[in-house]
C-alpha cells in the first residue's frame, strides 16, 4: 500500500514537473538567463518550533476575584505556553532569554527583530483586562516573526474564574493556526482514580482540566467503577459500576451529579461508550455465557443486538461518521479486531499482525483506529488504518492499554502499569514521538479525553 | 362552582405542588453522593479590534534580519540572550569585503564552463546537515540534473545541480514540516524565492498554491505552506559563489515531505 502510494506520489510529482515545463515562458535566447534555478527539497527538520510567549500584559490596572490583571497575565502565558510544550510541537523560550518586554503597546507592534535574535519563530502576546461585571477579557495576538505578520487574533470574555479556559482557548486558536489542525487544550479528562492495596483496590471517577488543573473526584469509592466515556456534548459520561455487586452501564450528569442506571437486563453490561450524535449508547452485554454488541436508545429506552456470534463481543467503538463499529472479539480464537456497518451487517476482521489486539478506539478524525496489543507479555499501544493497513506500535510497556484520542485525533492518552501494580496516565503523539506522563494525585487507569468544550 | 369547592381545589392544588417539590428535592438530594463539580464556565469568544495606537508592524526588510539587529543592538541591562544553538539560524558571517571583482553585471560568459564542481561542494555546510542526509541516488541524477538546470540557458548543467545541491543543504535544515497532519502525504508547495547578491531574500517569498489542497483542508494547507516559507526566511543569507549569481537569483524550490512521512 504504501509503495503504491509512494509510486502514485512519485508519479504526479513527474506530471508537476513536466507541467511546469510547459508553462515556462519562453525567455529571451541571448544575455543572462532568467528562467529561475529549480530546488527540490524532500526532507527537512522536525523540531519543536521554538515560541516566545511573554506575560500577557495588563490591559488596566483592575483586580479581579482571581488577582489582579498583571497577575492573572502571568499565569495565562504560563498556561498557553504549557499546552503548547506538552504538544511536543513547539519549544516555548525561557523568558530570561527574552531581550524585550512587552507591554500594551508592543503587543500590536511587536519589534520581530528583537523576537529574531532569540530565534523564536512565532510570538505570542495579548492583554488580560478586568471588565466592569468581574469578568475578564483575554486579547490574544499570533505572529509570524521571520515573517513580520500577524497571523491570528481573538479576544475572549469570561468570569475570573474563567481565565484558565480563556488561556487554553488562546493556545488552541495558536496551535491550529500554525499546524493546521484543530486545537485540543480546552478540554478535559475523566479517568479512574484508583488508590489502596490491590486485594481492596479503591476506584473512583475523577475529573480534571487537560493539563491537569482542576482536579475533582465524581464518585465516593464506594463502588467499583470502570471505563468512563464522555458524552459528545460533554454533560453526560458513561461507565460501568459494580453498584448493588451488579455490574452495569450508568450515566452520570455532569453539574447536576445525578446517576442512574441504564436499562434493566437480564445479564451485565460493560464497556459502554456513546455514538457520535449522543442519542445512543453501545456496550456489551453478557447473556447465558455469551457477550454481544448491543445499541440502546438513551431517548426511547430501545435496545437492540448487533452481534449474535458464539465468541465474546466487547469494546465497540463508533466511526466519527456513525455509520460503522470497530469492535474486539474472539470469535477467531485470539481477541482480534473487527469492524462492522452500524447495523451490525458485514463484520470482518482487520487485525492480523502478532499477538492479541483489544481495546479498539476509532479517532475523532477517522483516519485512524487506536488500540492495545498484547504479546510477549507485553501490552502496547498501537493505531492501523480502519482497513486494517499501515499498523504502527506507538508504545510498548510492560502494561500500556486503554487508548483515547484528543479531540483533534492527534494525540493518545493511554493508562501505563508497572509490575508492582502502580498506574498512571501517559500520553504520545501519533507519530509515536512525545511520550509524557500526566500528574495524577494516585494512581490512575481508563482515562477518556473529552471533546473539546463548547 | 361553589366557594367551598373553589377552596378545596385550591387546596388540593397547593398540597400538590409542595408534594411535587418536596419530591424532587429529595430527589435531588439522593442523588448527589459528591459535591458535583462545578460545570465548566462559559468562555464568549469576541473578535477585538486594534487599540488606538496600532502601528503598522515593521515590513521585513534586508535591515531588520537578525544578524544585523544582533550586531546592532548590543543588550544593556537586559541578560544577554543565551544563544539557541539548535535553531539559531546560521551565525552571521562577517560579510567579507568583495574580492576586487571586474565592475560587470553580467556574467562572463566562461565563467560557469570553467566552473570547478569540486570546490563547490565545500559550500555544504557540514556543520548544519543534522539536517537528514539526502541519500544520493544516482537513477535521479539525470533528472536531477535536467530540473535543475534553468530553461534556456546555455549553462553547464552540472553547476547548476550542484547549486542546486548546495541550496537544499542550506534551506532543508530550517524547514519543519507538519508531518503528522492528515493530508502530508498528499501536499507538495512551491516557493519562488528572489535572493540578492549577498544571500538574502529579496521581499517576501512568493509561495504558491499547495498542491493536495481542498476547501476542506485549507486551514492545513496554508500553515504547509508558510512552513515553507519559514524555511526560506530563517535560513539566510545563503552561501553560494557571487560568480554564479545569475544563476541563483531566482529560484524556485519545490518542498515535499515525501521522504518523512
Amino acid at each position: 500500500m504504501r509503495t503504491i502510494h509512494r509510486l502514485l506520489t512519485a508519479t504526479l510529482l513527474t506530471l508537476a514537473t513536466a507541467t511546469a515545463t510547459l508553462a515556462q515562458p519562453a525567455g529571451p535566447q541571448s544575455g543572462p538567463q532568467t528562467g529561475p534555478l529549480r530546488v527540490d527539497i524532500n526532507a527537512g527538520l522536525m523540531q519543536p518550533m521554538p515560541i516566545a510567549v511573554p506575560a500577557f500584559a495588563p490591559g488596566n490596572a483592575g483586580t479581579t476575584e482571581a488577582g489582579t490583571t498583571t497577575a492573572l497575565g502571568e499565569r495565562a502565558a504560563q498556561v498557553i505556553a504549557n499546552d503548547l510544550r506538552s504538544s511536543g510541537l513547539f519549544r516555548p523560550l525561557d523568558p530570561a532569554a527574552f531581550t524585550t518586554t512587552v507591554g500594551v503597546d508592543s503587543v500590536l507592534a511587536p519589534d520581530f527583530a528583537a523576537w529574531r535574535t532569540i530565534a523564536a519563530q512565532a510570538l505570542v502576546t495579548g492583554t488580560v483586562t478586568a471588565n466592569p461585571d468581574g469578568g475578564i477579557t483575554l486579547a490574544c495576538y499570533a505572529y509570524d516573526v521571520f515573517a513580520g505578520t500577524e497571523i491570528a487574533r481573538q479576544g475572549f470574555v469570561t468570569t475570573a474564574a474563567g481565565w484558565r479556559r480563556a488561556a487554553h482557548k488562546c493556545a488552541d486558536l495558536v496551535y491550529s493556526r500554525l499546524t493546521g489542525e484543530s486545537g485540543y487544550f480546552d478540554s478535559r479528562i475523566v479517568y479512574v482514580s484508583e488508590t489502596g492495596p490491590r486485594t481492596n483496590r479503591i476506584k473512583r471517577l475523577a475529573i480534571m482540566d487537560q493539563d491537569g488543573a482542576q482536579h475533582r473526584f465524581l464518585t465516593s469509592g464506594q463502588n467499583l467503577v470502570l471505563t468512563p466515556r464522555f458524552a459528545p456534548g460533554q454533560q453526560t459520561i458513561t461507565y460501568m459500576s459494580f453498584e448493588n455487586n451488579r455490574p452495569r452501564v450508568w450515566l452520570y450528569t455532569l453539574g447536576s451529579g445525578r446517576q442512574e442506571a441504564v436499562g434493566e437486563f437480564q445479564g451485565m453490561s460493560f464497556a459502554p461508550r456513546f455514538s457520535p450524535d449522543g442519542q445512543n449508547l453501545i456496550f456489551s452485554m453478557a447473556v447465558g455465557g455469551n457477550t454481544d454488541i448491543w445499541r440502546y436508545n438513551i431517548a426511547t429506552r430501545q435496545s437492540v443486538r448487533l452481534t449474535t456470534g458464539p465468541g465474546i463481543d466487547t469494546s465497540p467503538s463508533y466511526s466519527p461518521d456513525g455509520r460503522q463499529i470497530v469492535f474486539e472479539s474472539d470469535r477467531g480464537g485470539s481477541q482480534q479486531i473487527y469492524v462492522m456497518n452500524a447495523d451490525g451487517s458485514n463484520q470482518r476482521r482487520i487485525s492480523f499482525g502478532e499477538g492479541r489486539s483489544a481495546s479498539p478506539v476509532w479517532s475523532p478524525r477517522g483516519d485512524y483506529v487506536a488500540f492495545t496489543r498484547m504479546g510477549s507479555g507485553r501490552f502496547g499501544i498501537g493505531v492501523m488504518r480502519p482497513d486494517g493497513t499501515g499498523e504502527r506500535l506507538l508504545t510498548n510497556g510492560y502494561q500500556d492499554e486503554g487508548a483515547s484520542w484528543s479531540p483533534n485525533g492527534r494525540v493518545i492518552l493511554f493508562s501505563r502499569s508497572d509490575r508492582s501494580g502502580r498506574s498512571g496516565l501517559w500520553s504520545v503523539d501519533i507519530s509515536g514521538l512525545n511520550e509524557r506522563r500526566l500528574a495524577t494525585p494516585l494512581d490512575a487507569s481508563d482515562p477518556a479525553w473529552s471533546p473539546l468544550l463548547p | 362552582m361553589t366557594t367551598a369547592e373553589r377552596n378545596w381545589l385550591l387546596a388540593a392544588g397547593v398540597a400538590h405542588i409542595a408534594l411535587i417539590g418536596a419530591l424532587s428535592l429529595a430527589w435531588q438530594h439522593s442523588q448527589r453522593l459528591m459535591p458535583s463539580p462545578t460545570d465548566a464556565v462559559p468562555v464568549e469568544i469576541v473578535t477585538i479590534a486594534d487599540a488606538p495606537r496600532v502601528t503598522e508592524p515593521p515590513k521585513p526588510s534586508v535591515e531588520a534580519a537578525p544578524q544585523e539587529a544582533a550586531a546592532a543592538t548590543p543588550s544593556k541591562a537586559a541578560p544577554a540572550p543565551e544563544p539557541v544553538k539548535a535553531d539559531a539560524v546560521p551565525p552571521p558571517e562577517p560579510v567579507k569585503p568583495k574580492p576586487p571583482e571586474k565592475p560587470s553585471s553580467m556574467p562572463s560568459k566562461t565563467a560557469p564552463t570553467s566552473l570547478d564542481t569540486s570546490s563547490l561542494a565545500s559550500l555544504i555546510d557540514k556543520a548544519l546537515p543534522k539536517a537528514p542526509k539526502r541519500t544520493l541516488d544516482t537513477s535521479r541524477l539525470a533528472t536531477e540534473l535536467n530540473d535543475a538546470a534553468p530553461r534556456n540557458a546555455t549553462v553547464d548543467p552540472r553547476a547548476a545541480a550542484t547549486l542546486a545541491q548546495a541550496i537544499r543543504a542550506q534551506v532543508a535544515p530550517c524547514w519543519n514540516p507538519p508531518v503528522g497532519g492528515r493530508d502530508v502525504r498528499r501536499m507538495t508547495v512551491i516557493v519562488s524565492v528572489r535572493y540578492s547578491r549577498d544571500g538574502r531574500v529579496v521581499g517576501l517569498p512568493d509561495v504558491g498554491r499547495p498542491t493536495g489542497s481542498t476547501a476542506a483542508n485549507a486551514d492545513y494547507a496554508r500553515a504547509f505552506a508558510e512552513t515553507a516559507r519559514r524555511a526560506v526566511l530563517r535560513c539566510q543569507p545563503l552561501k553560494l559563489p557571487a560568480e554564479l549569481y545569475d544563476l541563483w537569483s531566482n529560484v524556485e524550490i519545490n518542498f515535499d515531505p515525501e521522504e518523512m512521512t
